[in-house]
């Protein structure tokens, strides 16, 4: 269930992202959605969530560094722009979170920063990143 | 009188015996001696694709030999010693459905017999018959197997103990290109192979990634690598070779070179399911050719091209005939002096030519339906 | 059609509140034709029982605009159509994406090629066109692999095509 302020956000996030003609719902479609799946809710023992998770790994450093290191994000033709989009554009549209704060969205910059250096180690990194989060407010799931 | 006098000689020639057909032995045929002009022939049978399996056919005689049931779309290789072919398949418990068990068996090639296996986590990659898709440690002391959930890692067993030892995380990267003892690469989205190193346990010891060696936008490489006496050859989409040195600690990438001139680049392409094949001594490399564009990569060849390993040149290109074969999907040279081609077509012919004047000796109909991998014993 | 319509349904809601019927239907427009804002995607097409399958005698054919990158057997003629498993199959939840040009208007349309699951091969239509496929380090543009691997039932049967908008540029 989305309230009136995810709506609000979620289509100023889709009319600025309009103004860069970026199109975060389609580049998920076709980079993501595959495997992620339509609900962003994956696939239990297979792939994880990004429903209910994602916007929860971007509330800390350590949990966005972890976000833009995953091979999907790593590893995507997406341009620095077009993944903070769809991150961004994910966060919002996919958390049904008490919390009524937002993580702050993603930069080209922040996103630049980091991804170009693939995780080694994705589940082991998960983990941590997971329990660390746990202790300071709505987390992802431990496991899925 | 006369009449009857013929009919009596007549009639007693008819009845001179001949001896009698002793009775028969019913025996089971035995596998012989091995020749280096056999081939392992894997069929994934697409049309009914739990019934896959894989031919033992002699180069020689022009006769199977025998086969090796493989499952639902099977990784097969065989062990370094060449006597044991390892099988990484799917069975489910109705035929065509109800609980999946994924198995690695392991099969005599001196009998054709199953020997034994080890049940691994219902987790084995389906996907194109490659070399890849299960592997040895060149000491035959670990088999590596990719899983693919779609989540991607890998599996390490210990086949003298029938024992699964672990599963390695890949981070994304896919299927398992083995070296040396205890190392395993695979390859990744960013052009990068992921080398994970081994204890003696099977356990991951440590892990380094590549540089990039190619560009999955631009040029993607063929997965379907070529072994090298010393590591591996990538093919790409477009015809370059990616020549790496596995022999050091640090996967050495050698300076790639092209298959194609620069008027044939974009044009002539590498195609089909097993696109390469080197014969060690001669230093040959043996590569199906095609002309097509943009989503031709997995057209077979109407050519076989022969590149010289050491000068890069281009030495024969063999124009096949392939309107009742039709192209060839997969490429395989014996490794001895007097070299047989075996080519694989998409109408399911096995071809041999002569791997040194690409004269045609024979055409094998039909073995099997959709024969794609081809293995030297 | 559930995230994406719900975020419009509030949106209207809470418009039509504040605004006169005539501009909130202007707004509304002014979303809808701005196709890069509203796309037919992401929405949940999984397969629901729905009716006989009907194939057109185009979809029964490799070379239909749509199976621009499909590998396998073609659900039309296995008892399905390009947009329906056949009865007694399972969808894939998982899938490889295509963008496939179709020449009857000019578009380019991003294409769903999910697989059916949990009988054997249907052995009839087998087609394997490849452009845009890339090899399966990246999955997402693979068609080689079984896309049924997620599935209980993982035994592929035959593949779909199913549109799931018009690709931007």
């Amino acid at each position: 269930m989305i309230r009136a302020a995810g709506v609000a956000a979620a289509l100023a996030a889709l009319a600025a992202s309009t103004a860069n003609a970026a199109n975060p719902a389609q580049d998920y479609a076709l980079n993501c959605m595959g495997c992620h799946g339509t609900e962003a809710r994956g696939i239990p023992g297979k792939v994880p969530p990004l429903a209910n998770a994602l916007s929860r790994f971007m509330r800390s450093p350590e949990g966005r560094n972890y976000v833009l290191r995953v091979p999907g994000a790593a590893n995507s033709a997406l341009s620095n722009e077009q993944l903070a989009a769809v991150l961004n554009w994910l966060a919002v549209t996919y958390d049904s979170s008490a919390s009524a704060t937002q993580p702050a969205p993603f930069t080209s910059t922040e996103v630049a920063a980091v991804r170009h250096q693939p995780l080694l180690s994705v589940l082991a990194t998960r983990s941590a990143v997971v329990h660390n989060l746990a202790t300071t407010g709505p987390s992802p799931p431990p496991r899925y | 009188m006369l009449l009857i006098l013929a009919a009596g000689i007549a009639s007693s020639w008819a009845a001179a015996p001949t001896p009698p057909l002793p009775a028969e032995h019913l025996t089971i045929a035995t596998v012989g001696p091995k020749s280096p002009h056999w081939v392992y022939v894997v069929d994934y049978a697409y049309n009914n694709e739990i019934d896959s399996r894989v031919w033992l056919f002699d180069g020689d005689t022009h006769r199977r030999i025998g086969q090796i049931d493989t499952g639902f779309i099977p990784g097969i290789n065989l062990s370094p010693d060449g006597r044991t072919t390892a099988v990484a398949t799917t069975y489910f418990a109705r035929g065509g459905h109800g609980t999946r068990t994924d198995v690695v068996e392991f099969n005599d090639n001196n009998t054709l017999s199953k020997t034994g296996e080890i049940v691994i986590p219902p987790k084995h990659a389906h996907t194109l018959a490659m070399l890849f898709t299960i592997g040895y440690s060149s000491d035959q002391k670990f088999v590596y197997v990719p899983y693919l959930t779609p989540a991607a890692s890998f599996g390490v067993l210990d086949p003298a103990r029938k024992k699964v030892l672990s599963e390695i995380d890949t981070a994304g990267c896919t299927l398992v290109y083995p070296w040396g003892p205890n190392h395993v690469s695979s390859i990744c989205e960013s052009g990068r192979l992921l080398t994970v190193s081994l204890d003696a346990q099977g356990k991951e010891s440590g892990r380094t990634s590549s540089e990039p060696f190619f560009d999955v936008d631009k040029d993607p490489v063929f997965a379907q690598a070529v072994p090298l006496k010393d590591g591996y050859a990538f093919l790409s989409f477009l015809g370059e070779v990616h020549e790496i040195d596995f022999t050091q600690p640090k996967l050495a990438m050698r300076t790639p070179w092209s298959l194609v001139s620069a008027t044939e680049k974009g044009t002539w392409r590498p195609g089909g399911v097993q696109i390469g094949a080197v014969h060690g001594s001669l230093n040959r490399l043996f590569v199906p050719m095609h002309k097509g564009g943009d989503g031709s990569h997995k057209a077979g060849g109407t050519e076989i091209w022969v590149f010289d390993l050491k000068s890069h040149q281009r030495t024969a290109r063999w124009p096949l005939d392939t309107h009742v074969t039709g192209p060839a999907v997969a490429v395989q040279v014996s490794q001895d002096a007097t070299p047989l081609l075996f080519l694989a077509t998409e109408k399911s012919h096995l071809l041999i030519l002569d791997a040194q004047t690409g004269k045609l000796k024979h055409d094998e109909p039909s073995l099997g339906q959709t024969p794609q991998l081809l293995l030297n014993p | 059609m559930k995230k994406l319509d719900r975020v419009f349904e509030n949106s209207a809601r809470s418009l039509a509140k504040r605004t006169s019927r005539r501009s909130l239907l202007a707004s509304l427009g002014q979303l809808l034709t701005g196709a890069a804002l509203m796309p037919l995607l992401p929405i949940d097409r999984t397969a629901r029982a729905q009716e006989p399958a009907r194939p057109s005698p185009d979809e029964q054919k490799c070379e239909y605009w749509k199976y621009c990158a499909i590998d396998g057997f073609l659900c039309a003629c296995c008892g399905g159509t390009s947009t329906s498993c056949p009865p007694g199959t399972q969808s894939s939840p998982i899938t490889w994406i295509g963008t496939c040009h179709n020449p009857a208007d000019g578009r380019d349309y991003i294409v769903s090629y999910n697989d059916c699951c949990g009988k054997v091969s249907c052995g009839d239509c087998f087609c394997d066109r490849n452009e845009g496929e890339k090899p399966m380090y990246r999955l997402s543009r693979n068609n080689d692999v079984n896309w049924c691997m997620a599935n209980s039932e993982s035994n592929y049967h035959c593949s779909v095509s199913v549109i799931l908008g018009v690709a931007e540029k």
